[in-house]
């Protein structure tokens, strides 16, 4: 049965998880997790999130609804209600406003909608751009991101069955103009879980787990860069030149750095999510641009696991003109397998989420969670920025410089991935370098790793479990994950 | 010792007589781990049973336990199986016949008359045995077999034997032209029960149905001539049902693999119809099933068994017949018009699981002209004297011949193990009297190591070592890894595939058994090594049975090998019957709790995910204790594994439960999960119908419509009519009446496929251009899709009660496209709109209203499509109806008036 006419409230019969996250969580007392029942009437299984001008939150559905929760940033998650924007759509994972319109990316097209009667329902449906061919397999899904400075949506295209390119555009990254011209931008993906810019307005994406790609991982889509995954490659020939001439393929069962320097089309991986550790499949991406009202992480990327139900935290730098950097644990326990994010304007990240088809920790269906920063900073690494020799790390709070400095606190090793055509990839290659020297800054906020020796293309592992603050409290996650595709001259 | 004395002198006078091309004997364990270095005494060993070494030369007991002889094959039906030609070729000169064969040349000293002379009196001998019988292998089954050959696990031991041919692999047992040896009746003889012939077990039994060992047979003798048992017959043209076959002239036939549809030309306007007889071996009642889109009819000894006419989506039908024993003759029937196509035929019948149709078929001739070979006639004198050689040469010494019940005995003496001197006799490159095997230096090498060890006791292995030896000598290695032993080649890695790639290396390659023997439980090792084992849906290769004989003792070894790694799983004070923590176990098993089911299979029901191995087999397969240390840690023990754990950091994800405990948790569900096949269904594994259903407003629905294409807009009105659009080819493509549609294929679980009309009476619409440009009446519909034409889908609007319209344009023409249900109470039609603009209006402009076999004006206006539907034009264009081929189209000419034009269409059905 089916009847969208009327306005539906959320507050029905609750599904299994409680309104609040396990309050034992540590993680609770700096970013608190509120969370927004769920009914068995409305299916809020959250492909795609964004902010409607009157400040509702606008909540697309792999079912194809997009339902508008009309006060978000209550405090009473219970109290919020539901109303129906549209229906019928093909699994929605994008969602963009540009005044008047509301864009969607859904399977089949960009399609822009508008309530023309205002009876708060769209009515007007226009096709934007059906640049691309679906051959009819599942995994043929399109992820959609927020404009661009230019005025863009970026669309990103899995492959067929997740493995080949069987059909126009499959296994591509495009940008549809404002005007509904197709530019084709990046080929190499696979399978997108999510898509985001960063503060400077560079567009990232996640992919997952699977050929030619040993973990998940958050991937630059640099325009004209190939991204990894060949299967895509017949494509060039339709793009007239658009993104330079097919790149050489890559040798399978090497690394990608070796690739990489034979490829020069190739734009290594960013961020590498090692398997199981950090995650099992990388999702939707949030930027905190909020000016301090997430807490002192601004500018930093915040970055959904499905399989694990979290959110991850990424601190990017560059290093000879490529993005990379660290992860990090954020934020566990959302009530399903994490997809879709958003921040609000008051600085809270808005997490939807799905388990349809796919499992996840989060026991629900599906949910829509909200983290809010306490106003407490957790102790954590900041930041952790490679060095010719070593790495840097920021603290966001004071260290004891006594176990700071001492090389007894950290554990560090490293790994890297198999760039090979098969599935997924062991971590190879492993070494235990050694900590020679460790210098903490006299303010207390950093501390100078010198590492003997780094190693160029590999995940470097760390765990800080020795160092205190000042305070003598341990760090609320002691590890972190460096990918370094490029080690700095300087 | 006067007949040494010749022999020596034989081969003095004979220094020529050599044996190029020598391949060593082929031992797979021994060229994949001892070839080039590793430990000679083990090494040795290994050659001892391989090559069968200790049947002649006796082994103290403990050794011969230790070295596993793999004793050669039973003789009991040889020539059964057998051709006697080739074993006259084979016994001569085993090395040349079989290059890599670990059969030695018994004669290879014996001058080439005599040697000659002695093969004959043998195979006369052997000949006694039984008779091969000749058949033909049947084109669908080599097809099916070679399939089968190269997912099953053939090739984990043999060779690919695809083309192009890769270099051979070292580490390959060679199986070279199979059909100089083997009828096809022998050669399946001996698939179907490998161990009944060569009990030892290197060969081991792969469960194979008598098809199977049958279709595998036939591939491996694919040069001989091969026969078809399924004729085609191909037609081109447009129908809307079956046409009459025998009033048309095919303009292709010839011999098909299958009943499908392989050997079409085109994807639209063609028909098919395939000839062949089956045969049927048991009495009893048979289901047959045809599916087709479009049209298809079954039809069995001349008589209609199952009708499946008329255009329609993807449709199978299904009938029970009574069917004798015996050959019966089979004909089917399809026509396709336009969208999708499909034809399968299957059955099922008794004790046989549902399968293609074409494994019944049987040949009826064979394509090619060889004579049938010539039949072997025993000579009892040569065949009595043969039997003395067989005894006396050593024949039986390796090989159990049973003749009227008794074993022949072998009068071949050889000295004992112990007392050999490592050089000369068997090794040498011509022995005067010994066995000539055609050694590698690097086999004499450890076969040297091996006698010298054995003058000592034999020393003791470990339980692990026992365990690898075993590994290398039956070659599990091919298949798994333990503790860094063997595992797949990276030559053969490409053949072990699954039909869930996405599971990656889990899905396709055999489990590690690094530990196994604290994973399972000893019971289901057993069980797995006496019967063989298929629980992994997914994964093409199956684990065969070596037979508890062979491997039986791999049970308690893997158990005390891996014993330090048995943690006991903790002790709860929990009731053994308390059927409310089962009931718990099942809340968390289900889509509710941990979502076990989201990517493991439950007996036969499918997950909603990736289809891992069913849930039902756990508590068979394992060790409790290893499933509540793998439950909390999963990478531990399968690195890489996409299983996650619900208890991440040792904490549960329901909390609420049981009060969090992991431990109570894991054992909740262990009891759940111990009534296996008897299970109550978790809850959330049966997902039920979600009908779409439009009450007071129109519904949409985008998404894969069968027969409207990948971007399908299907909108079910109030009305009970209901339409689905296809955007991709920017045209209606069907209408249908009652019920609107099932949600419930892409609603759960990934939302794989397409869903078809829930409703009745499907009217499918002309594929192609709504509208097109024609020089004159006459000219012909132009072919190409629409977005080659310059169509563009541009959207829809909402209006009254929510009914579309849809909007598309054709270069400067903006055609605005309202289909709305007109009537009242339960009479209803559908009028579509159709309101063009365009600032430069084109002229010649049509829209074709219909296309069908036959359509008739009617009394008072209108016209039939087909007997099916009535259709109305309204508009001030006048409709031309006109036959184009095979089919009758009727067009309406656009008339604009002021840059706009309007066209109306009345479907009444």
């Amino acid at each position: 049965m089916l009847n969208k006419s009327t306005l539906l409230t959320a507050c029905l019969a609750l599904l299994a998880a409680p309104a609040f996250a396990q309050k034992s969580d540590p993680e609770d007392q700096y970013y608190r997790m509120l969370r927004f029942p769920m009914s068995e009437q409305i299916v809020l299984e959250a492909g795609a999130l964004e902010f409607m001008p009157d400040g509702k939150l606008a909540v697309a559905t792999r079912r194809g609804d997009i339902y508008l929760v009309d006060q978000p940033l209550t405090e009473k998650p219970d109290e919020a209600t539901l109303s129906v924007y549209a229906s019928g759509l093909h699994e929605v994972l994008g969602l963009a406003w540009r005044e008047p319109w509301l864009y969607c990316v859904q399977r089949c097209e960009v399609t822009r909608m508008k309530d023309e009667d205002r009876d708060g329902r769209a009515d007007l449906f226009e096709s934007v751009s059906d640049g691309w061919e679906i051959g009819g397999d599942y995994h043929e899904y399109a992820f959609g991101s927020k404009f661009d400075k230019d005025g863009n949506l970026w669309v990103t295209l899995c492959l067929t069955g997740s493995f080949t390119s069987e059909v126009k555009y499959r296994g591509w990254c495009l940008r549809i103009t404002p005007e509904g011209k197709v530019l084709p931008t990046c080929s190499g993906l696979r399978s997108p879980g999510g898509m985001g810019a960063n503060a400077e307005g560079d567009m990232f994406y996640t992919d997952n787990q699977g050929p030619w790609n040993g973990t998940s991982g958050l991937k630059w889509l640099r325009p004209g860069k190939f991204v990894g995954h060949p299967g895509g490659f017949r494509w060039y020939d339709i793009t007239a030149g658009a993104i330079g001439p097919r790149p050489a393929e890559p040798q399978s069962n090497s690394r990608m750095m070796v690739e990489a320097k034979k490829i020069p089309e190739l734009e290594p991986t960013a961020i590498y999510f090692p398997y199981n550790k950090m995650g099992q499949s990388a999702s939707g991406i949030a930027c905190d641009l909020s000016g301090g009202k997430f807490g002192l992480f601004e500018k930093q990327l915040f970055v959904g696991d499905q399989t694990h139900s979290t959110v991850m935290r990424v601190d990017l730098e560059r290093v000879q003109g490529h993005y990379q950097g660290a992860c990090f644990p954020f934020r566990q326990g959302f009530g399903s397998g994490s997809l879709s994010l958003i921040q609000a304007n008051d600085g809270s990240l808005f997490v939807g989420g799905t388990n349809r088809g796919w499992g996840s920790r989060g026991p629900q269906p599906y949910s829509l969670d909200r983290i809010v920063w306490t106003g407490k900073t957790p102790f954590e690494i900041h930041q952790m920025r490679a060095r010719p020799d070593g790495f840097e790390l920021t603290f966001t709070e004071k260290v004891d410089p006594a176990t700071a400095g001492d090389a007894k606190s950290y554990k560090l090793n490293t790994y890297t991935y198999i760039y090979q055509s098969v599935y997924g990839s062991p971590e190879v290659d492993a070494t235990e370098p050694a900590i020679t020297k460790i210098e903490v800054s006299p303010d207390g906020l950093k501390a100078r790793l010198t590492i003997d020796k780094l190693q160029e293309g590999h995940v470097h592992e760390l765990h800080a479990a020795g160092v205190r603050s000042a305070a003598g409290q341990p760090l609320l996650h002691p590890q972190a994950y460096y990918t370094l595709n490029y080690i700095p001259e300087t | 010792m006067p007949r040494v004395c010749s022999l020596v002198l034989l081969t003095l006078a004979l220094p020529a007589f050599g044996f190029a091309a020598d391949v060593p004997p082929r031992v797979i364990g021994f060229e994949r781990f001892y070839a080039d270095d590793g430990d000679a005494v083990a090494a040795g060993q290994l050659l001892l049973g391989e090559l069968n070494c200790t049947s002649c030369h006796q082994a103290e007991p403990s050794l011969a336990s230790l070295v596993q002889k793999k004793q050669a094959p039973v003789l009991d039906s040889v020539t059964t199986r057998v051709k006697p030609q080739y074993l006259l070729k084979f016994l001569a000169d085993p090395q040349t016949t079989k290059p890599g064969t670990t059969m030695p040349n018994v004669l290879a000293a014996v001058p080439e008359a005599e040697r000659a002379k002695i093969v004959e009196s043998i195979v006369h001998f052997l000949a006694t045995t039984g008779q091969v019988t000749h058949a033909n292998p049947v084109r669908q089954h080599v097809s099916r077999g070679e399939a089968l050959f190269h997912a099953i696990g053939c090739v984990a031991c043999h060779d690919s034997r695809k083309e192009p041919a890769a270099p051979p692999l070292a580490t390959s047992i060679v199986l070279g032209t199979p059909s100089r040896k083997y009828t096809l009746p022998g050669l399946t003889q001996f698939l179907e029960n490998p161990l009944a012939v060569r009990p030892g077990g290197r060969m081991p039994h792969l469960n194979l149905t008598a098809n199977d060992a049958r279709d595998i047979a036939s591939f491996l003798l694919n040069d001989l001539d091969v026969a078809s048992g399924l004729q085609y017959a191909y037609y081109e043209g447009s129908w809307d049902k079956l046409p009459d076959f025998g009033k048309l002239t095919p303009k292709e036939v010839g011999d098909a693999a299958n009943f499908d549809l392989n050997v079409v030309k085109r994807k639209d306007n063609f028909a098919l119809r395939f000839d062949s007889t089956i045969r049927i071996d048991k009495d009893g009642e048979y289901l047959f099933l045809i599916g087709s889109d479009d049209g298809s009819r079954l039809v069995i000894d001349e008589k209609e068994v199952i009708n499946n006419d008329d255009i329609h989506p993807f449709q199978q039908k299904r009938k029970k017949v009574k069917m004798t024993a015996g050959l019966h003759t089979v004909a089917v029937e399809f026509f396709e018009q336009g969208g999708e196509e499909v034809l399968q035929v299957d059955f099922e019948g008794p004790g046989m699981p549902q399968m293609p149709l074409a494994s019944l078929i049987v040949a009826t001739k064979a394509s090619g002209t060889s004579p049938p070979p010539e039949m072997f006639k025993v000579d009892p004198t040569l065949a009595a004297k043969g039997r003395e050689y067989f005894a006396s040469l050593g024949c039986a010494s390796c090989h159990s011949l049973k003749l009227s019940g008794q074993t022949i005995a072998s009068t071949k003496t050889a000295p004992a193990l112990a007392s050999l001197k490592g050089q000369g006799g068997c090794f040498a490159d011509l022995p005067p009297k010994s066995p000539r095997y055609a050694l590698s230096p690097r086999q004499k090498e450890t076969l040297a190591a091996a006698i010298a060890a054995a003058r000592q006791p034999v020393k003791s292995l470990s339980p692990s070592e026992s365990v690898e030896r075993m590994l290398v000598r039956f070659n599990c290695a091919a298949c798994h890894d333990r503790n860094k032993l063997g595992g797949v080649e990276v030559a053969r890695n490409p053949h072990f595939q699954s039909d869930m790639p996405e599971m990656g290396d889990e899905g396709r390659i055999p489990p590690s058994l690094t530990g196994v023997g604290a994973k399972l439980n000893p019971q289901w090792l057993r069980t797995v090594l006496a019967d063989g084992a298929k629980d992994r849906p997914y994964m093409f290769t199956r684990m065969p049975k070596f037979g508890l004989e062979n491997v039986g003792e791999m049970v308690a070894g893997l158990e005390k090998a891996d014993a330090a790694l048995i943690k006991p799983a903790p002790k709860l004070t929990v009731d053994d019957n308390d059927k409310r923590l089962k009931a718990v176990g099942r809340r968390l098993v289900g889509a509710q709790g941990f979502s076990c089911i989201k990517c493991h299979t439950f007996a036969d029901k499918r997950s909603t995910g990736i289809q891992a191995l069913s849930l039902t087999t756990m508590t068979r397969r394992l060790r409790r204790d290893w499933f509540h240390e793998y439950m909390v840690d999963p990478q531990q023990y399968r690195p890489g594994t996409r299983m996650p754990t619900p208890f991440a950091n040792g904490q549960s994800t329901l909390p609420a439960i049981l009060g969090g405990s992991v431990d109570v948790q894991t054992r909740a569900m262990w009891d759940f999960l111990a009534d296996g096949d008897q299970s109550i269904l978790p809850i959330g594994l049966v997902t039920g119908q979600i009908e779409l259903i439009a009450f007071d407003e129109a519904v949409v629905y985008r998404n894969f419509i069968e027969g409207a294409g990948t971007r399908a807009i299907g909108v079910g009105y109030p009305a009970k009519l209901n339409l689905a659009f296809d955007a991709n080819d920017i045209r209606l493509a069907m209408i249908w009446h009652g019920a609107f549609i099932d949600a419930a294929k892409h609603w759960t679980g990934r939302g794989a496929g397409f869903e078809k009309p829930l409703g009745d009476n499907v009217f499918n619409l002309p594929a192609g251009q709504t509208f097109a440009q024609l020089e004159g009446s006459q000219a012909p519909w132009p072919v190409a899709p629409s977005k080659e034409a310059g169509y563009r889908f541009r959207g829809y609007r909402l209006g009254a009660q929510r009914n579309p319209t849809f909007l598309y344009s054709l270069g400067d023409v903006q055609i605005e496209d309202y289909p709305a249900p007109v009537g009242e109470s339960d009479y209803f039609v559908l009028t579509r709109t159709f309101s063009l603009s365009s600032a430069k209006p084109p002229a010649n402009l049509w829209l074709r209203a219909a296309m069908g076999g036959k359509i008739e004006p009617q009394e008072g206006g209108g016209y039939k499509i087909d007997d099916r539907l009535t259709l109305k034009i309204a508009g001030p264009g006048k409709p031309e109806l006109r036959q184009m081929g095979n089919s009758n189209e009727l067009i309406v000419p656009v008339v604009f008036d002021g840059g706009r034009a309007t066209v109306m269409v009345t479907y009444d059905w």
